[in-house]
């Protein structure tokens, strides 16, 4: 068994003349949780598509679970769950029936849909139509979906985008049990706080190429500046910001001298956030 | 592929058809209304030739003859009558004949006889009638036609067992149920392709050709079941019965191969219709060559449907078996198998 559920190695993808995804090479580990993030349009969903098998790659190749995708996709797509960008649910079905037409594609046996909506939140609906439902109740339909073959490697492409904060909270949730239960997460999506809070690791995306792929503290820590944002009273009353670096040599001097000499109303520390890390990195924002 | 996912996949695509209500609608109204037709049409044709007549010294012996020609005469009391029942849609024809007329015809004069027809009455109908009064006229002025008529009906002698409008409208359903299943097909997997679940189903173990396998089967299941349903009911399956099923299950591939053709190129819900709509309309006009023989030139024969029609039509109403169709049975099972490889094939090559 391969110790990387998923390894990529020069993968490339055009749409006609537009390169979409250039040469990208990464390794996730299993039961780790990588988030790949990046702005619409930066190639995060052509990845996806390539190493679920959707898309063969123009060059480069995927590996997943050690078996090469191009080759085996059907094997893979056996083993992974999948959910889409898009709402591609059977809306005149229930829930119920969603969930258990795919039960039986994937030849899963003693299918429960029951437990599986109660860990979405979707129990005493199950029986409805889906085209009823709210954006949150689809999407976590969706990862729902994405879970009725307890897949070993769950890809999940932006979950929470749009949604409530409920529904993004409950499907944060669901993304850490799976983590739990050992399965590995490849996780895409545009919100740097939710990458923050979940992900073991982080991949930017920025036309088409890996810009950076670490730990989020590393990247922070690499490419953020960590402050102090001291407000203060002002000769006539005045509030006033000053902003002081922590990791200067003198950051000590700096923070008496400042306490010494002015009236201090409010101190902060600030971090650098993945937002932040981004743009240095690519001067692009992510939305 | 396993039958389980077979099953699961029709299962799944009956269940969103019938679940879309236009098509549930449309497929249930078509049924009953094309059945609904044919029970109103009657079911006998009328072989009576009618006419009024108005003649003030006719002899006797002229109405005997026309009634012996199989013609139904009304007397009428004038003129004026006699043209108003024709304007009324009373009778198709009417004749005048003046005082003194078969008296002139004998003495070889050449008499007027005036004819009024109907609008709308066709004009091989007006000959017919022409023909029928100058063969009477001959007879009676004494100079019969010298010429003496052998007759011999080849193929069933359908005088007094017409085929009904009905009988003949039969094939023409049956076809255009077939042809209308194309449209609930493609739009079948058109809104699979603009709702994303193919792509959901396509991360799955599940293989492309087994998904369209799915499509096909739900497809032909379809069509075959509504067009075996109506000629079930109007008694169109009371001759060769095993030869019509043959038949329709035939015609319901070719359908199920143009619905792949249609979905492989339309776009959206509405090229659907469009492509739809224009197949229907090439695919019927074998089917109205029936209804009117020889409104159509040889061409019509590269039509898949053609073979389709001519079958059901000959099979139900002249007695044909399976030794006069085995050329229309090959030639149908040759187009529906190619159109339905072909429209697998450009299936499979769009979502591939």
């Amino acid at each position: 068994m391969s110790e990387y559920a998923i390894v990529a190695e020069d993968l490339t993808y055009h749409y006609g003349e537009l390169t979409a995804v250039d040469h990208i090479s990464f390794r996730v580990e299993e039961g780790e949780i990588l988030g790949f993030l990046g702005p619409n349009g930066a190639g995060k969903t052509t990845t996806v598509r390539m190493l679920t098998g959707q898309r063969r790659p123009h060059a480069g190749r995927a590996t997943l679970l050690g078996l090469d995708v191009a080759r085996h996709p059907k094997e893979i797509q056996a083993q992974i769950g999948v959910s889409f960008e898009i709402t591609n649910l059977y809306e005149q079905m229930s829930a119920v029936e969603n969930l258990e037409l795919f039960a039986r594609l994937f030849g899963v046996d003693g299918f429960s849909a029951g437990a599986l909506l109660r860990r979405v939140g979707l129990e005493g609906r199950e029986q409805e139509r889906v085209e009823g439902y709210s954006k949150g109740m689809k999407q976590r339909l969706m990862v729902a979906r994405a879970l009725v073959n307890r897949p070993r490697i769950l890809f999940l492409d932006e979950p929470t985008e749009g949604l409530d904060p409920t529904s993004s909270r409950s499907i944060r949730n669901l993304i850490l049990e799976e983590r739990e239960r050992g399965a590995t997460v490849f996780l895409t999506t545009h919100d740097m706080l939710e990458a923050d809070k979940l992900c073991d690791r982080v991949a930017f995306i920025n036309q088409g190429e890996i810009v950076a792929l670490d730990t989020p503290r590393a990247l922070k820590q690499q490419y953020g500046r960590r402050l102090l944002k001291v407000e203060v009273a002002g000769p006539n009353g005045q509030m006033e910001t000053r902003e002081i670096t922590l990791d200067a040599p003198d950051t000590g001097e700096t923070v008496a001298e400042l306490f010494s000499r002015e009236k201090v109303v409010t101190v902060h520390s600030e971090e650098a956030t993945l937002e932040d890390i981004f743009i240095e990195l690519t001067g692009r924002r992510l939305v | 592929m396993a039958a389980h996912t077979l099953r699961t996949l029709v299962a799944k695509d009956l269940t969103l058809y019938f679940r879309n209500r236009f098509f549930a609608f449309i497929t249930v109204l078509a049924l009953v209304f094309y059945a609904l037709i044919y029970f109103l049409l009657p079911a006998t044709v009328d072989e009576t030739l009618e006419m009024a007549l108005f003649a003030p010294s006719v002899p006797p012996a002229f109405a005997e003859q026309l009634t012996q020609e199989g013609v139904i005469l009304r007397q009428m009391e004038s003129e004026t009558a006699l043209r108003q029942a024709v304007v009324d849609g009373d009778v198709p024809v009417g004749i005048t004949i003046p005082a003194g007329w078969l008296e002139g015809i004998a003495a070889g004069e050449a008499e007027p006889l005036h004819l009024f027809f109907r609008a709308d009455l066709p004009a091989e109908f007006q000959d017919a009638y022409r023909i029928i009064l100058q063969e009477m006229t001959y007879a009676m002025s004494g100079q019969p036609l010298n010429i003496r008529f052998t007759e011999e009906t080849l193929g069933p002698d359908l005088v007094g067992e017409q085929i009904p409008m009905r009988e003949q409208l039969l094939p023409l359903f049956a076809v255009f149920i077939l042809l209308m299943e194309t449209m609930g097909l493609a739009s079948l997997i058109s809104a699979e392709v603009e709702a994303h679940t193919l792509q959901a189903l396509l991360v799955t173990p599940l293989q492309t050709g087994s998904l369209f396998l799915g499509k096909a089967v739900t497809g032909v299941g379809l069509a075959f079941a509504q067009a075996f349903l109506l000629m079930a009911v109007t008694g169109g399956l009371s001759r060769e019965p095993l030869l019509i099923t043959l038949t329709l299950l035939l015609g319901a591939l070719l359908a199920t191969g143009i619905a792949f053709l249609i979905a492989s190129v339309a776009r959206d819900m509405m090229s659907v219709m469009a492509w739809g709509m224009l197949a229907i309309l090439v695919l019927a006009l074998p089917a109205f060559t029936v209804l009117i023989p020889g409104i159509a030139s040889q061409w019509l024969q590269i039509l898949p449907s053609h073979y389709l029609v001519d079958t059901v039509y000959r099979v139900a109403n002249l007695e044909a078996g399976w030794a006069d169709m085995t050329g229309n049975l090959l030639a149908l099972a040759a187009f529906s198998l190619a159109f339905f490889a072909l429209g697998a094939l450009a299936l499979r090559r769009k979502f591939q």
